[in-house]
């Protein structure tokens, strides 16, 4: 091979690595220079040079970056490599939905973990076509910390806002006048590359070239094998023609006929192994080429360790392109077609879909993206299917209903509802016109799209019954089939037990747990999460251990793949801290309360808006915090109020917000509010708790009285137990005022008995009065008085700590006679008194009290009656 | 991004092609005038001027294939005279 004589070798350019040694040492330089003036060459010389004293994280932008995402998970990945030893750096996961702000938080917590510092180096930084991922770069740049600086290689000036860093002297520029080659380097570059020439020969090659590094190395290249060097750099001189086209005609001329062969049929690819050049040359032995070109430093470049991959360097490969097109026209789409099947038969399926579209096979491409959307945004490449989308012509591809479909997500996950709305009219629409091998798929995806529109929108009741027929799986296809539809299918699920789970139904638990099952089948943990979150958020109706349970489950799989603030967890995060404050652990509750907020920030549905205010304000008048309290809940009132139907939860906000008001001197608004409410809503048990508060504040307990009594025979509906706990607390309290002690006292023990299977604080601490009503019952005249202490210690001001941290459990379960036992132990009631409770003899009584002692490894009552409240053992109800 | 997109869904179109003189220096062979089948070379001294219709998303792409091919962009002109005429209609003047 010609190439293979030329051994031209990347000089030492001293000056310039001095030069760039200096601008190291503020917080960013910028090579800002066009193509061809040797960027690269110079970053890889100063990087690779044995005396290089800092530690260097480096990456490339892939060619014509638009995707964020892909361009982070890079640089974090650099950053990862630089500091972990080698080979054992943890590749970052790809999120389907990405959130720029905290992957830029991630990267700097990062970087300020490193020890001994960093210069963190991204070469072809103008390939980067995204202005969100520019942004957040500039966000780094101006937050690096202290030991970490970075270097950025540009072809142009891009829009980084650095003026600060300039301002402060922390700016350093490196521009192509700086990295031009000057004669005495043009001279060393050619003795290097063992080419004979005169001095005046090199004078004029200099200035023919305007010390232009990739012209000088083209040359370079030409002149080691050429008989007679002073003619080739006379006649170069004497040519009008571009330099660089001038040279690489020259070159490729004098290359033997498969390696020019090779270098143009392989052009169109961004990157090319052994394998993809023989299958496109239709020739074997491509990779020995390869190989030798980027010995000779011919502007082919291997990416990996192992040199299997190479790319071309860009000017190069453009030329080259267009060299290809000119000269084999009609080979060019046979050679995408080729690189498109070469690329899906390796799982490389954005490649694919890109050669399909630029061999202008747009309906292949259209169904190749169709089959293959949702696995790519669920592999992170989001942006990669919107920037393929943007691709296909305008015309009879765009209206493919699959295509609309693609649309119809892309626009929902940005939370563009109405764009969304349309695109999926336009799928619908066509879908009848779909070949019959594809129609369930479509209608699939159809129905499962329109549920996750709808519970964005709050849009409910009407959609849930057309989408029934998601429920029965799909059989009698290929394996392939099945997996693309399998995740398809656990979306459908998810999105239906997501509906079902607002509106409390009872298929939203089957519904999501299969979903989950599935998507573990599938190996999608991020679908998986998903399931579980939502599966958390609607078993809100069991009880709170099982809740609680699954919460935890749901976050600690979504902590192992670093998506534990991301928006689809929230429904868990959120579950959770309502759960904890519902129990008094407000310290607790209000932290997973702080971590859904920052989890939705990126989130612009109200569904998950409208929790987070519910909680605030359930959180806030367990503080007593009223003002703050009615805030929240008049934010709640107001987003449910822009949902299209009526929410789960809306008798529960417009009720505490009522009562709130009542409780801050309102009562006037919130009789007002009271008298424009509709009838489901005025009759509602929750609303008829808060007409009781309004009367109670008005000094009227007779009306309060008869306001819930309708709530206490059952006749009004509630949301749930926990509203009827509020009204015998609001019972009593009217009773006590009407001077009916025992009354009242009687209306107190069953709230305390509803509230004691959950172990419920919040509602004794949000009805104001509640505490004197508790402190007046006689101890032993309550079967609660382990949970009576929590509370009063509540009302006192004091937040509950977490229980649910697991303590070791006993070393023998208690058996059911014994739990009875048990919970009369905080009470005042002695060993006959509690025997006579039970209708059981003392004898029997003092033998459990003996083995509860031993399992509980407890000396006393008290110590006993410690370690049962550790273990949550107190509550009445089923614990599981 | 959200302007690029609303741009191409709803078809909106860039105003009407301009004639533009993009004088780069050096004389561009065959290969590397394939770029730019829109336009019109003449060699001009050692320069090359390439002349077209372009409107200005044409214009923005020509300008990119000038820089990916490491071209040295003298000068660009607009050939046109200004749209600016009295019967153009343009009623948002005061």
């Amino acid at each position: 091979l010609t190439v293979d004589r030329a051994k031209p070798r990347l000089i030492s350019r001293g000056d310039l690595l001095a030069a760039l040694d200096r601008a190291a040492a503020r917080k960013v330089t910028i090579i800002s220079a066009p193509a061809g003036s040797g960027k690269t060459s110079l970053l890889r010389t100063w990087a690779d040079r044995p005396e290089q004293p800092h530690r260097l994280a480096f990456m490339q932008v892939q060619r014509d970056q638009r995707d964020a995402q892909q361009f982070w998970l890079a640089l974090l990945g650099a950053v990862r490599q630089a500091s972990a030893p080698p080979g054992r750096a943890e590749p970052p996961a790809a999120t389907p939905n990405f959130n720029g702000r905290a992957m830029v938080d991630r990267v700097l917590s990062e970087l300020a973990g490193q020890r001994g510092g960093l210069i963190l180096v991204i070469d072809d930084l103008h390939e980067l076509i995204s202005p969100d991922a520019l942004a957040q770069l500039t966000r780094l740049l101006t937050n690096l910390p202290g030991d970490v600086h970075a270097v950025l290689a540009t072809r142009r000036d891009l829009p980084l806002h650095l003026q600060q860093l300039r301002l402060a002297g922390e700016l350093a520029e490196i521009r192509a006048a700086d990295l031009r080659f000057t004669e005495r380097e043009t001279r060393e570059l050619l003795d290097a590359s063992g080419v004979t020439l005169s001095d005046a020969g090199a004078a004029l090659l200099h200035r023919r070239t305007e010390g232009w590094a990739a012209g000088l190395r083209l040359a370079a290249i030409s002149l080691a094998g050429h008989r007679d060097p002073e003619r080739f750099v006379a006649e170069f001189s004497g040519s009008d023609r571009t330099v660089a086209e001038y040279l690489i005609a020259e070159m490729l001329e004098r290359q033997p006929d498969d390696v020019k062969d090779l270098l143009l049929r392989t052009s169109l690819l961004d990157r090319v192994n052994g394998e993809l050049a023989d299958l496109l040359t239709g020739r074997p032995g491509s990779e020995p080429i390869l190989l030798a070109l980027e010995d000779a430093n011919a502007f082919v470049v291997s990416l990996d360790a192992g040199r299997t991959w190479f790319r071309y360097h860009h000017l190069f490969a453009d030329l080259l392109r267009l060299e290809l097109r000119r000269a084999l026209p009609e080979e060019v789409p046979v050679l995408h077609r080729r690189a498109a099947g070469w690329f899906i038969r390796h799982g490389q399926v954005a490649d694919a879909i890109q050669h399909t579209q630029a061999a202008g096979d747009w309906a292949d491409a259209a169904r190749l993206l169709a089959d293959h959307s949702f696995s790519l945004t669920m592999d992170g490449q989001a942006q990669t299917v919107r920037a393929l989308l943007l691709a296909f012509p305008p015309g009879a591809p765009a209206d493919d209903p699959e295509l609309a479909l693609i649309r119809a997500g892309l626009s929902l996950a940005r939370g563009r509802l109405d764009e969304a709305a349309a695109h999926l009219a336009v799928a619908e629409s066509h879908a009848e016109t779909t070949p019959p091998d594809r129609q369930r798929r479509l209608r699939v995806a159809i129905a499962s799209l329109k549920l996750s529109l709808a519970t964005r929108r709050g849009q409910l009741a009407s959609v849930t019954e057309q989408a029934k027929f998601l429920d029965s799986p799909v059989t009698g296809q290929s394996d392939e089939d099945i997996a693309l539809d399998n995740d398809l299918r656990v979306l459908a699920l998810m999105n239906l037990g997501t509906v079902e789970g607002s509106l409390a139904l009872a298929d939203a638990e089957r519904h999501l747990r299969e979903g989950a099952v599935l998507a573990r089948e599938n190996g999608r943990p991020y679908l998986e999460a998903r399931c579980l979150a939502q599966l958390a958020f609607a078993s809100r109706v069991r009880p709170f251990a099982t809740t609680r349970r699954r919460c935890r489950e749901a976050i600690a799989l979504a902590e192992r793949h670093g998506w534990g603030s991301e928006p689809m967890i929230a429904p868990a995060l959120i579950t959770l801290a309502a759960n904890l404050v519902w129990t008094g652990e407000f310290d607790e509750g209000e932290r997973w309360l702080d971590r859904t907020e920052r989890a939705v920030q990126t989130d612009t549905g109200p569904d998950i808006r409208l929790l987070v205010h519910i909680v605030s304000g359930m959180l806030q008048a367990g503080r007593g915090r009223r003002h703050e309290a009615l805030r929240e809940f008049s934010a709640a009132e107001h987003l449910g109020s822009q949902l299209a139907d009526s929410h789960a939860l809306a008798s529960q906000v417009t009720g505490w917000l009522l009562a709130t008001q009542a409780r801050v001197g309102l009562p006037g608004e919130a009789r007002a509010y009271l008298a424009a409410l509709d009838d489901e809503q005025a009759n509602s048990g929750e609303v008829g708790n808060a007409r009781a508060v309004i009367s109670l504040t008005e000094g009227n307990p007779a009306e309060a009285l008869a306001a819930v009594t309708a709530v206490q025979d059952g006749t009004a509906p509630v949301i749930g137990y926990v509203t009827l706990v509020e009204t015998h607390l609001l019972a009593g309290l009217a009773l006590r005022e009407l001077g009916d002690q025992r009354g009242a006292n009687q209306a107190a023990e069953r709230a305390l008995g509803l509230a004691e299977p959950d172990r419920l604080v919040l509602p004794f601490v949000m009805t104001e009065g509640s505490g004197e009503l508790l402190a007046a019952l006689p101890r032993h005249e309550t079967a609660h008085a382990a949970l009576l202490t929590d509370i009063l210690d509540v009302v006192r001001g004091s937040s509950l700590a977490a229980k649910d941290q697991q303590p070791s459990p006993p070393a023998e379960e208690l058996s059911g006679a014994e739990l009875r036992v048990l919970r009369y132990l905080p009470t005042n009631l002695s060993r006959p008194e509690i025997a006579s409770e039970l209708s059981v003899s003392v004898n029997t009584v003092n033998t459990h009290v003996r083995n509860i002692y031993a399992k509980l490894q407890a000396r006393d009552r008290s110590s006993a009656v410690q370690r049962a409240r550790e273990l949550r053992l107190l509550s009445a109800g089923p614990t599981r | 991004m959200s302007v690029h997109l609303a741009a191409l869904d709803h078809g909106v179109m860039d105003p009407a092609p301009v004639r533009y003189a993009i004088r780069i220096h050096g004389h561009l062979g065959a290969t590397v005038l394939s770029a730019f089948p829109a336009l019109v070379p003449q060699h001009h001294g050692a320069d090359t001027v390439l002349t077209g219709l372009l409107d200005r998303s044409a214009l923005y792409g020509v300008l990119a294939e000038v820089e990916a091919l490491g071209l040295d962009l003298v000068e660009i002109r607009q050939l046109t005279p200004q749209r600016r005429s009295p019967e153009s209609g343009d009623s948002r003047s005061p």
